[in-house]
Parts: structure tokens; C-alpha cells; sequence
């Protein structure tokens, strides 16, 4: 309900022709199976797999969707690629309701999976993409002037005449992305693009969402992906799910800059002298919530000092530490990184249930 | 038209890159017809009364029924068959996300499997001919024509049915494999219904591929044409249209209930 005010208060500031995609109050709640079916796949039955998820995102954005494993990307992703209907609440695609008119939505959208499967093994890569380009309505020309591109620019066109099942992954990769954008969909979606991925093939195909990004500035990108770093090279977004509920959204820096706001800091001061041994109490109600003190090197220790955000509690520690006449080195305070804040983020909401959390939503 | 025959060259291309399998079960179809002769002669050497509104041959009764039977077997199989793979193979959801309507991509998938039938319907029918003799001097081509279509359409529909059924429980071949035999036994595939109990035969009015095998034979051996064949054509057209209509509405309420239930492409 949070995120969704959020997002309603953050979208006027767009104007509602400006959006790609909406996703209004979107839940997901698995329900019981057919009885000759029971053990026949599908989710299991009564959990909740999405709660009341809204966001807009804007024509030209690149978001990213980011969660841990079963935090419901994969579901959210479904639902607005139209495999997928929701419990309750409704996606719209360029003011396209998803679940009302799915055949036109499709033509709208495409999706780069990482899954190797979705692939015809026994075809080359040029008759994968022929058949898929025809799928989307493309005739052969345009396949063919759109597809040779596609794969000239992600380097696979001397390769195009192989079959699939003989591609690397990084080549199955890239042929997902050429078979997502063959019909210069408004809106394309990744799903972990670059899971299977060794490190140089995952930012080779970084770097060619980026370039394809810049030539289609007026494309729409969401990427669902659990790298963080992919995420902040990426996106000019993020939204965070833990549990099916939408946790926080927004820039990366917005989202660090909400939770040091109403969060803690951590100081490590760097002192010569003799140790404190219990001499700075822990006193939440000053702002200090954590002190530990232990010994640099032969000559130096650090005190680590966890208080909160604006409060007076590390002044306070500086100035006992100075009037005992140990001599302070320096004084660093940390700055968490994205990974910790959103495990942070994560970890909270599961250990403390989400409809208590504070939403970090700038 | 261009959709379609990029479904057919699909298919067709995975199934010839399987050369050794694809060369097998072709020779397997020659040797099929080579058993069916010499049971032919062995059956053709008794006067049996049963097979003349038919000709008299029994070899020409079996191999019409082959053809057609295997006609109604790929119907029934193809398009469930078709789900199941692209659920195993995961290609489903990737196809699932195209503009074409899932019908379509249904029908579509079926064509290599009913051109292959075709061929076999050929080679059965042509090589007993060509190579044993038997007689298609008299046969009525509209009206044989008319029937494979119909055909075609009422085992269609049986398929589609039954694709829904796949699509929610994942696997039936036990159940499929059951139906095929009792629609084998009682429809005269093999031998003609004029052999059953009463009661079987009541039963066999209800199964399109008896009155399907009737009309083929009549039209073939005997020349029947589609004035002749009237009371077969109007059972079939009834089931050509119910069959289809009864298949896709429940294709449609099975993918609705799993994209409710997130099973789509589960297997």
C-alpha cells in the first residue's frame, strides 16, 4: 500500500502517456490445484507469491527488478509478459491491460531469457530466429536485415549457420537477446541475462544492452537479475522485492541515501593508546548502539563505534576518548555498499515481517 | 501462409536432422504393408462375405483402414504431443509469448505430423496398388477426399481435447493408449465391425472413425460417391463440427486455469 502511495506520488511526476508499463496493486496467490493434478507441477497451493505490487516505469527507462530467490521476480515478470494472470490488480502496457488483450500486449514487448531451453537445439541460430521473427509477424526481408544486424553487431553471424545445440553459453546468450529485440519490441525484459555466465561473457553482454540501449533510446528495459553490480552498471531504477512484496524502489543512490536516513552508521576510529577495556558504554538512548574495541597493530587499535544516524553518540565517544589522552589517528565511517543494503533490506523483512518495515521508497 | 510453412519447416527440419530414426520408421511403414499381404492371402483364400460390400479383399479392407486409422491416431496424438514436447524441451512459454493465438500455434504444429500421415496414406494405399494388386480403378477421389478431410476434422477436435487434458495433467499416455485401442477395436480398423457383438456395434456409432472407415472404403473400392455416401457424410460433418468447437473451448479453459495456476510450462 506504501509503494504504491510511493509510486502514485512519484509517477505524477511523469504524465500518464509517458509510461510503458503500470503495474497496479498486483497479487499473486497460488491456488489449489486441479485434484487429478496434484502432483502434476505448478507452485504450491495457497502461497502468496506477490503482494500488492505497484510501480510505473517510464518510456526509455531501464529498471531493475532485484530479489532474492523466490522473492517473485520471476512470477512478476510472467504476469506482464502475459504467462501468467494475477490474483488480483492489473498491468498495463502502454495503457494495454495485459490480461484483456495479451495478444496485442505481446506485440509490444520481448523477453531475453537465460533459459537455454527456449531454443530449438536442432535448429542453426539463423532458422531459430527466422522461425521467431515469423511468430512476431515479420516477413522475410525483415527478418532477415533485422536479424543479420542483430547478430552482426552481438558477433555471432559467423556462427549463424551452426546449430544451436553447438553454441557456448555466452552464444546462447546472445542469441536470446537478438531473438528479444528481433521485433524492436517497445518494452524488453531480462530474465537474469547473465546467470550462466562466466565473468568476461557477462559484461561482454553488459556492454551490448548497453550499446543496444543507446541505439533504441525510446525503448523500455526491465532486467530482473540477483547481480547487484549489473544492477548499478544497468539501471537507472531498482526495485527490491523480499517475500513478494515490493521493499523499495528507486535510484540506487536514492534507495541509499533513504536507508542511511533512517538508519545506523558504522565510525571505525583509529587510536594510540591503551585499550578502552569497557570504558565507552553501549547507551541506546544516546545514539550508541554497538562498541568494540581491538588492536590495529603493535601501536595502534580501532574502535568501532555502530550509532545512529544524527545522533550525538560519536562526538561524545571522541571527546572521552581524547580527554583519557589517547591520541585519535583518524576516523573513518563506512558507507554500507549497495550489496549490504540491500541484504540488509532483505534480512529484515524476513526476520522482522514486511508490513512492519519502514518503506525505504524515496 | 508464411507462418505456416515456417511451423512446417520447423518441423520438418528437427525430424530429418533425426536421419537414422526418420529412415527407420519409413522402412518400418514398408514393412508394415509387407505383414499385412501375407495375412491378406492367407484371409483372401476363404470367400468371405463380410468384406464384400467391400470388394472382397481383404488386404485393400486393411490397408484403407491402416491409412485412415493412422490419420486418426496422429490427430489424436500430435497436438498433445506437440504441448508435452514444447513443456519438456521448454520451448512452450518462448512460443507462448509470440502475438499468435495459442489455437494457431496448435494447428499450425500439427502440419508436418498430417503431411507425414498423408504420405503414409499414399504409400499404404499406392504400394498396395503399385506393388499387390489391389484395385483402385473404381475409386471416387472427391469423395475420398471429402472423407480424409472430414476426418481430419473430428479427430482434430478428439486431439485438441485432449491437448487441454495434457496441458492440466502433464502426462496420459496410459490413458490415450487405452482409448486407442478400444477406438481400434470397435471402429474396424482391422477387421470389419459386422464381427462384433450388437452391442459394441450400437457403441461404434458413436466413434467417427467407423463411419470414416465406411465411407473411405465405399469411396475407394466401390466408387461411392459423395450422393451415395450421404447418411456417412452428414455422421461425420456433425462430429467435424462438434468435436473442434468441444476441443478448443476446453484448450481455452486449460490454459486459462494454468496461467491461473502458474503450470504453463511445467512437465
Amino acid at each position: 500500500m506504501e509503494a504504491f502511495a510511493s509510486d502514485r506520488s512519484c509517477s505524477d511526476v511523469r504524465s500518464a502517456h509517458e509510461k510503458a508499463l503500470v503495474v497496479e496493486r498486483v497479487s499473486k496467490e497460488y491456488g489449489r490445484s486441479l485434484p487429478l493434478a496434484r502432483n502434476a507441477g505448478g507452485p504450491a497451493a495457497g502461497a502468496a507469491a506477490l503482494t500488492d505490487v505497484s510501480f510505473s516505469v517510464g518510456r526509455g527507462e531501464m529498471i531493475g527488478l532485484l530479489g532474492a530467490n523466490g522473492a517473485g521476480k520471476t512470477t512478476l515478470l510472467k504476469i506482464i509478459t502475459t504467462l501468467l494472470y494475477p490474483t488480483s490488480g492489473r498491468v498495463l502496457i502502454d495503457d494495454m491491460d495485459v490480461s484483456a488483450s495479451p495478444n496485442q500486449v505481446r506485440r509490444k514487448i520481448g523477453l531475453v531469457t537465460c533459459d537455454e531451453r527456449s531454443f530449438y537445439w536442432r535448429l542453426t541460430g539463423r532458422q531459430n530466429l527466422s522461425f521467431f521473427g515469423a511468430l512476431y509477424g515479420l516477413t522475410r526481408e525483415q527478418v532477415h536485415e533485422r536479424g543479420e544486424s542483430l547478430l552482426e553487431m552481438l558477433g555471432l553471424a559467423p556462427a549463424g549457420n551452426e546449430r544451436y545445440q553447438g553454441y557456448s553459453s555466452g552464444m546462447k546468450q546472445k542469441l536470446a537477446i537478438a531473438r528479444g529485440l528481433l521485433a524492436d519490441p517497445a518494452i524488453v525484459f531480462y530474465d537474469e541475462p547473465t546467470r550462466s555466465l562466466d565473468p568476461l561473457s557477462a559484461q561482454n553482454v553488459r556492454e551490448w544492452i548497453r550499446a543496444m540501449r543507446a541505439s533504441s533510446p525510446g525503448q523500455t528495459h526491465v532486467i530482473a537479475t540477483n547481480q547487484l553490480s549489473e544492477a548499478e552498471q544497468l539501471c537507472d531504477r531498482v526495485l527490491i522485492l523480499a517475500r513478494g512484496r515490493l521493499i523499495a524502489q528507486g535510484t540506487i543512490r536514492e534507495i541509499r541515501e533513504a536507508y542511511h536516513a533512517q538508519d545506523h552508521e558504522l565510525h571505525c576510529v583509529t587510536y594510540r593508546g591503551a585499550a578502552f577495556n569497557g570504558a565507552i558504554a553501549v547507551d541506546p538512548g544516546a545514539g550508541l548502539l554497538a562498541v568494540e574495541d581491538g588492536e590495529a597493530d603493535a601501536s595502534l587499535r580501532t574502535l568501532r563505534l555502530r550509532t545512529v544516524r544524527g545522533s550525538d553518540a560519536l562526538s561524545s565517544a571522541l571527546q572521552r576518548l581524547l580527554g583519557s589522552g589517547r591520541i585519535v589517528v583518524r576516523c573513518d565511517t563506512d558507507e554500507a555498499s549497495f550489496d549490504e543494503i540491500f541484504c540488509s533490506l532483505v534480512l529484515r523483512d524476513h526476520e522482522s515481517g514486511a508490513d512492519r518495515l519502514p518503506q525505504v521508497t524515496p | 501462409m508464411r507462418l505456416a510453412w515456417e511451423f512446417f519447416k520447423r518441423d520438418a527440419r528437427i525430424a530429418l536432422s533425426y536421419k537414422a530414426a526418420f529412415s527407420v520408421q519409413m522402412l518400418g511403414n514398408l514393412l508394415l504393408l509387407g505383414i499385412f499381404y501375407f495375412i491378406g492371402q492367407l484371409i483372401d483364400r476363404s470367400d468371405n462375405p463380410m468384406l464384400s460390400p467391400y470388394g472382397g479383399s481383404y488386404l485393400a479392407f486393411i490397408l484403407i483402414g491402416l491409412a485412415l486409422g493412422d490419420c486418426a491416431g496422429v490427430s489424436l496424438t500430435t497436438f498433445a504431443g506437440q504441448i508435452r514436447e514444447g513443456q519438456l524441451t521448454g520451448t512452450l512459454e518462448a512460443t507462448l509469448l509470440s502475438p499468435v493465438p495459442l489455437p494457431v500455434i496448435l494447428v499450425y504444429s500439427s502440419l508436418w505430423s498430417y503431411f507425414l500421415s498423408a504420405f503414409r496414406f499414399v504409400l499404404y494405399v499406392g504400394l498396395g496398388a503399385l506393388l499387390y494388386g489391389v484395385s483402385l480403378h473404381q475409386a471416387n477421389i472427391l469423395s475420398t477426399l471429402a472423407i480424409f478431410a472430414l476426418t481430419i476434422l473430428c479427430f482434430a477436435g478428439i486431439g485438441i481435447l485432449w491437448a487441454s487434458v495434457i496441458m492440466l495433467l502433464k502426462r496420459g499416455e496410459a490413458i490415450l493408449t487405452t482409448g486407442g485401442f478400444i477406438v481400434i477395436l470397435v471402429s474396424g480398423v482391422l477387421f470389419p465391425r459386422s464381427l462384433l457383438p450388437g452391442w459394441i456395434q450400437t457403441l461404434a456409432e458413436f466413434v467417427p472413425l467407423s463411419h470414416a472407415l465406411d465411407g473411405m472404403r465405399l469411396a475407394i473400392l466401390h466408387g461411392d460417391g459423395i450422393g451415395e455416401l450421404g447418411a456417412v457424410f452428414w455422421k461425420l460433418a456433425v462430429f467435424a463440427v462438434v468435436l473442434p468447437a468441444l476441443g478448443f473451448t476446453a484448450f481455452n479453459r486449460a490454459v486459462t486455469l494454468a496461467k491461473q495456476r502458474g503450470s504453463l510450462a511445467e512437465y
